[in-house]
């Protein structure tokens, strides 16, 4: 176990270089040379308040989704859950969008885009619950309503945007999830968060094992499953929120990852919790040097200096494929 | 702690709505004994343990276990007096056998307590009650059903209760596999002196291994007593519907039912349609 993590945390060291390096316009031999104490201002600039900031943005919203992710599929014993099927993210970003197109938040009010998108993830959590009613029980038919909650969601905001399309670009970043131009604000907002909401999550370990095991066992043995699953559902709105307000509605990580996180360290929630908020940090660290690497190939290769690929569009191809994958090996047996 | 606790269950009223299930139902469970509950599909066998449990709460009348009422102990101090052995069980995806037996902990240790490293004696005990200790790092979803059941059985009595109940805890297993839960159930009983109640479909297993029989029929109990004064073809008719002659075993001495054809089978029929 503690072998996967090194190598886990190894593989992390390696994104977050690539990651340095993977921009445009400085070398790697530069890149060494600004962190040995180097380089010009220029430089310097680029490394310690734009690549720095941005690599570590990516590696806290890929925990937090990956965690809200493991903790969605836990509570509700859905495979199929994750925050972006639940209405959770999708809600979140309608939250986001109409605080910033009403002026009750921005670019300069990072913590009222936070809240925001609490409330609005909440509120898409909320009308899944209602919506699914009596099939609560029942993966697929969550699933399905999850699927209606996020699309009329997604209509909604669409809708605001029309009404207001105030600061287009930057809430088109929202919707696809990017990390371009992330600064320290949003990470000095971002860990505080992610760290108390994160710790949460693992305090809650026991109840969500035992609640992956059908809420009949889980009351036999004495867990008040309600109230557990209440406030497991608080931590992964909490964290969606966090990860929504600072790079947006990333596709597919926290749908994905925690079925890796626990092919890779097992069921028991003590080890699987913080093993998905390392291979959540690595994998959309990893896509976001992937998408800068091809961003750099793609200007090249069309002529076009400004093309960027945003992490969002790599991370919800990929997810695709994988939970094509995820949703052929699920098993439905009982015993 | 040592000292068994009894069932009482006084009055009780219970059903969903537009559906009573259990229309007064009396009945003193003696610490130490090993009952037996039988009758057909849906007469309220399932929804009695799980009163009895405190995973339901009576519409009418109170369940007591030894001194305390079920419904006014929080879900966590219920869990560490009574265990429930489900009928039936999800999938547990990436579970060991080790890591399931643990979650019956969760009583007894809380949620902080369960976050705790160590090996728990008590895990180790159930663990080798029922003799998985050998595959307890196996995963469970990659058990045979007649293995599965023993771990399920194994997490129950981690919970380390006075009193175990188990709604038919030989569903879905081969004979074989159905004796030896049943041996293990009453070898445990007999060393530690448990409070045991069980749902039985199999009358022949009942009159077997059971010291007390209590039939419900629609709701109500409609036999008590001990095999050999229950089991008898008035029994079989009324309460199972089924014509049979009883012998009995020549060596052990019990009952032995031999059944024949339902009775009314049409009538039963339209009743329920």
């Amino acid at each position: 176990m503690t072998r996967r993590f090194t190598a886990l945390g190894v593989l992390a060291v390696v994104c977050a270089a690539v990651e340095l390096v993977a921009g445009r316009g400085m070398s790697p031999g530069v890149v060494w040379d600004v962190l040995n104490g180097g380089g010009d201002a220029t430089e310097r600039h680029i490394l310690f308040q734009l690549r720095l900031p941005r690599l570590l943005v990516a590696l806290g919203a890929g925990a937090c989704l990956a965690v809200a992710g493991l903790v969605l599929q836990s509570a509700l014993r859905n495979p199929l859950a994750g925050p972006e099927v639940t209405g959770v993210t999708p809600g979140a970003v309608l939250g986001a969008v109409t605080a910033t197109a009403l002026g009750l938040a921005g670019w300069d009010s990072p913590l009222a885009v936070v809240l925001a998108a609490c409330a609005g993830g909440c509120a898409g959590a909320a009308l899944l619950w209602l919506l699914a009613g009596r099939g609560r029980g029942d993966p697929a038919q969550t699933a399905v309503h999850g699927v209606l909650v996020s699309a009329v969601l997604g209509g909604l905001t669409a809708m605001v945007l029309l009404v207001e399309p105030g600061e287009l670009g930057s809430v088109v970043q929202w919707l696809v999830g990017t990390t371009e131009g992330r600064v320290w604000e949003h990470w000095h907002l971002l860990w505080p968060w992610a760290l108390v909401w994160g710790v949460a999550a693992w305090l809650l370990a026991g109840p969500l094992t035992l609640l992956r095991c059908g809420d009949d066992i889980a009351l036999a043995a004495g867990l008040s499953a309600r109230r557990a699953r209440t406030l497991a559902l608080m931590c992964a709105v909490a964290l969606t929120a966090g990860a929504v307000a600072a790079v947006g509605a990333l596709g597919f990580i926290g749908l994905l990852v925690p079925h890796l996180a626990v092919a890779v360290f097992g069921a028991d929630l003590r080890r699987s919790l913080p093993g998905a908020a390392l291979t959540g940090a690595v994998v959309v660290c990893g896509a976001d040097a992937v998408a800068q690497l091809s961003s750099r190939l793609l200007a090249t290769a069309l002529d076009s200096g400004r093309l960027t690929l945003p992490v969002g569009a790599l991370t919800a191809c990929l997810g695709a494929a994988l939970l094509l994958l995820v949703v052929r090996r699920t098993p439905s047996r009982t015993f | 702690m040592n000292e068994s606790v009894g069932i009482h269950v006084e009055g009780v009223h219970f059903g969903y709505p537009g559906r009573p299930v259990l229309r007064g139902v009396d009945l003193t469970v003696r610490p130490g004994e090993l009952t037996a509950l039988i009758g057909l599909n849906g007469c309220g066998k399932s929804t009695l343990l799980r009163l009895a449990a405190g995973l339901l709460k009576p519409d009418e009348g109170r369940v007591l276990l030894g001194e305390d009422d079920v419904t006014r102990l929080s879900r966590r101090a219920t869990a560490r007096k009574v265990a429930l052995l489900h009928q039936s069980a999800p999938a547990v995806p990436g579970m060991t056998v080790r890591h399931l037996v643990r979650q019956g902990r969760y009583a007894a240790r809380g949620p902080l307590g369960m976050l705790r490293e160590g090996d728990d004696p008590v895990v180790r005990r159930a663990l080798r009650d029922v003799g998985v200790e050998d595959w307890a790092d196996r995963d469970v979803d990659a058990l045979s059903g007649g293995e599965r059941q023993r771990v399920r059985l194994a997490m129950a009595l981690a919970q380390d209760t006075r009193v175990l109940l188990l709604d038919e805890p030989t569903t879905y297993l081969d004979l074989h596999h159905q004796l030896d839960v049943l041996q293990t159930v009453v070898r445990l009983r007999e060393e530690r002196g448990l409070t045991v109640v069980m749902v039985l479909h199999d009358l022949a297993h009942a009159a077997r291994f059971a010291e007390r029989i209590v039939a419900l029929r629609e709701g109500r109990v409609a036999a008590d007593g001990a095999p050999k004064q229950v089991v008898t073809p008035g029994l079989l008719a009324e309460v199972l519907q089924v014509a049979g002659r009883v012998g009995e075993d020549p060596e052990g001495g019990w009952p032995v039912c031999y059944s024949d054809h339902p009775i009314a089978a049409i009538e039963y029929e339209n009743q329920i349609h």
